[in-house]
């Protein structure tokens, strides 16, 4: 039996908006195929880990003052993390983990909260904490090598700016920056986004292609998912893109 | 000026009624913009002001302290009807006072909106503030949970009236620190009810000190992060309870406080919680015993919580949840129920209800025990059967039916015991629902 192990960062800090749905979604779909899916979680206060020895890193969203609490923390893991990222482990990032992941984040009083500067991008809160972009949020990505409408639901003060790889281009909703064009930032090894929703709950290419990438990665040849029952998520997903396209 | 103001809303409140229209919340709208926010400030109100925020509970709580004080032989103003808005305060006060603004009455008791109670209360003088809980609820509409709490201690600040606060919940508690002048500062608390758990059950907040940012110590978890804590840093959660809540046996059900016991109708420990902040009220205003036990055992509610009906001869049971906790709590009813059981699940995304779904993603729907089938309905049906799938239930057994006529029909179309979960905008269109199954098919509301 094939295996993915998945480090699930800050699970009890950063859990807004059912983040840890994503994980949930993850561990289903590798269940459904008899794949053996293991989340070792970390926090703060936990022995470090081997990040490498990970196939994927998952960092949820969290408001301000739990991603004080975890920026310290996090930057103590940068040279795991960097290393790991190097040699092909994935990172899935939401909202507070995508933030992060840049060269910081300047919060709404003007306070910088480092990033572990892994990407070029860097995000700035505005001034007024009422200034956010929130609703639903439709985009296009081209990730798996197909377009995808991918759906989900954003919720940031944050205007992510420098991004030069967005993961998708906005059909509708926000994404960066508000009323922007791109949303969050991708590699072949990276998804960081601001959609929560959470993102994979009706977005099933995504799940498959971290599944695929992580797989193919620890056999060292390309592996083909067995295909699954999506009807109920591509419904789900086509009621909301009738809803907000049409 | 005012006075001109006041004539012109009573007028709206007259044409609606002529027109047989519910005034609960426009008047309100139409003065608070003629006045520039102001509106409530041009009431006069000589009498003490109770007012109940948290963010479940409210109308259960304001509901029960009105009828202490009516039994008391009290003229009082409430908003029954959920009205809580500063703009359906403002209607409220609009409809029953005089052509000068002045309010007469005994008490009034008001049921506040958790982001409304600094904006309302900085314009009148607030005698007693009661607050139930905080919850993540309607997350996109308030923002985070934080900037609400923040909102509110900052009130708290300056506040020196009463402050009857859930001890018990970290997130309310610490508004007692935020006036350290404030001698009037009065917790409530719980024993451990039978299913209290040393370890935290549902996804939940506050789970760090509010102070000096250290991890929280409970010594028993109620539900949700409502429970026995204690920073051990800086020994936040040490506190002198006002009134105390003990001997809790649902199964009778029964609870013991301040040395009397009390037997509720309802039995949840939701309600508990609620009947120790309203048994807190009646001990600060000095009710008659017997006041506070008639209120205290014949409360019961029917809005859609945890109402009672029967589809031709299938026992229905009716729980409104627009957030985790609550769809946790009545997933854990149902499931402490013997015998199986389907579900039907009505989920809906307007405004009111917050546009952002993702909180069904918090319900712990991995303890599903003997439910036979899932029926998913309203404007996000799919979304809460991708959720219920992917907990592992199996989705040959889940069935989506938008449309709530279908989907009551789907629902009743198998015997046995039947359970309705619906978030706030679908409660009532989902109880409308069931009565017209009713009416079709036979059956009664109880």
């Amino acid at each position: 039996m094939s295996t993915i192990k998945i480090l699930h960062m800050y699970a009890d800090m950063l859990d807004l908006y059912g983040d840890s749905g994503n994980m949930e979604v993850l561990s289903y779909r590798c269940r459904m195929r008899g794949i053996e899916c293991v989340i070792d979680k970390y926090s703060i206060d936990s022995p470090m880990p081997d990040f490498s020895s990970y196939d994927l890193i998952y960092i949820g969203g969290g408001a301000d003052l739990e991603q004080q609490h975890i920026s310290a923390d996090l930057l103590k893991c940068r040279e795991g993390i960097a290393k790991a990222y190097k040699e092909g482990v994935f990172l899935f990032l939401i909202c507070g983990g995508y933030q992060l992941m840049g060269r910081y984040y300047r919060d709404a009083d003007g306070n910088d909260i480092p990033g572990l500067g892994l990407f070029d991008y860097f995000t700035v809160a505005p001034n007024s904490r009422r200034k956010r972009c929130i609703g639903n949020i439709v985009i296009r990505t081209q990730l798996t090598g197909k377009a995808v409408d991918v759906v989900g639901f954003e919720n940031h003060g944050g205007q992510t700016q420098g991004v030069k790889t967005p993961f998708g281009k906005v059909l509708y909703g926000n994404g960066n920056c508000s009323k922007s064009e791109a949303e969050g930032y991708t590699e072949k090894n990276v998804i960081a986004t601001y959609l929560h929703g959470p993102c994979l709950s009706k977005n099933p290419e995504i799940s498959d292609y971290m599944i695929e990438y992580c797989l193919s990665r620890s056999s060292g040849g390309k592996v083909q998912l067995q295909k699954l029952d999506d009807t109920l998520e591509n419904q789900c997903r086509k009621v909301m893109l009738d809803r907000l396209l049409k | 000026m005012k006075r001109l103001q006041i004539i012109i809303g009573k007028i709206i409140v007259k044409l609606l009624h002529l027109m047989k229209r519910n005034a609960g919340n426009l008047p309100g709208i139409v003065l608070w913009h003629i006045s520039r926010h102001k509106a409530v400030s041009m009431f006069k109100v000589d009498c003490p002001i109770i007012a109940v925020t948290g963010t479940n509970g409210k109308t259960s709580v304001t509901n029960c302290i009105a009828q202490l004080f009516e039994r008391s032989g009290k003229k009082i103003i409430t908003n029954r009807e959920g009205n809580n808005l500063d703009t359906g305060i403002c209607s409220l006060l609009l409809r029953h006072c005089d052509m000068k603004g002045r309010v007469k009455a005994d008490y009034l008791i008001l049921e506040t909106d958790e982001s409304h109670v600094p904006v309302v209360y900085s314009q009148l003088k607030l005698d007693t503030l009661i607050v139930l809980d905080f919850f993540r609820d309607q997350l996109d509409r308030n923002g985070e949970m934080e900037t609400l709490i923040q909102k509110i201690n900052g009130f708290c600040k300056t506040f020196k009236g009463n402050l009857i606060l859930n001890g018990d919940d970290p997130n309310t508690a610490r508004l007692g620190k935020a006036n350290p002048g404030n001698k009037n500062v009065k917790y409530f608390h719980a024993e451990p009810y039978a299913f209290a758990t040393k370890t935290i059950y549902e996804a939940s907040e506050g789970r760090f000190c509010p102070f000096c940012g250290e991890p929280l110590e409970y010594s028993y978890y109620q539900y949700s992060h409502i429970g026995k804590f204690r920073c051990p840093k800086c020994g936040f959660g040490d506190y002198e309870p006002y009134i105390t809540a003990s001997g809790i046996d649902l199964t009778k059900p029964v609870f013991t406080a301040d040395g009397h016991t009390y037997a509720p109708k309802l039995n949840s420990i939701y309600n508990v919680y609620n009947m120790t902040a309203v048994a807190a009220a009646a001990k600060l205003y000095g009710i008659e015993q017997n006041i506070t036990d008639s209120v205290i055992s014949a409360y019961t509610v029917k809005n859609g919580r945890m109402e009672n009906f029967m589809l031709g001869d299938r026992k229905t049971t009716l729980n409104l949840a627009k957030n985790p906790v609550g769809a946790n709590m009545t997933l854990r009813v149902m499931n402490e129920m013997e015998g199986e059981k389907e579900l039907l699940f009505v989920l809906n995304d307007n405004v009111a209800d917050g546009l952002d779904v993702s909180w069904i993603w918090d319900i712990n729907f991995s303890i599903f025990e003997r439910v036979t089938r899932v029926v998913t309905a309203g404007t996000r049906a799919h979304d809460i059967a991708v959720r219920i799938k992917c907990s592992g239930y199996d989705q040959s057994k889940i069935v989506v039916r938008p449309d709530l006529d279908k989907a009551v029909e789907e629902l009743a179309s198998t015997p046995g015991r039947k359970f309705v979960i619906a978030n706030y905008t679908a409660v009532q269109p989902t109880r409308a629902a069931l009565k017209r199954y009713i009416a079709k098919n036979g059956g009664r509301t109880e």
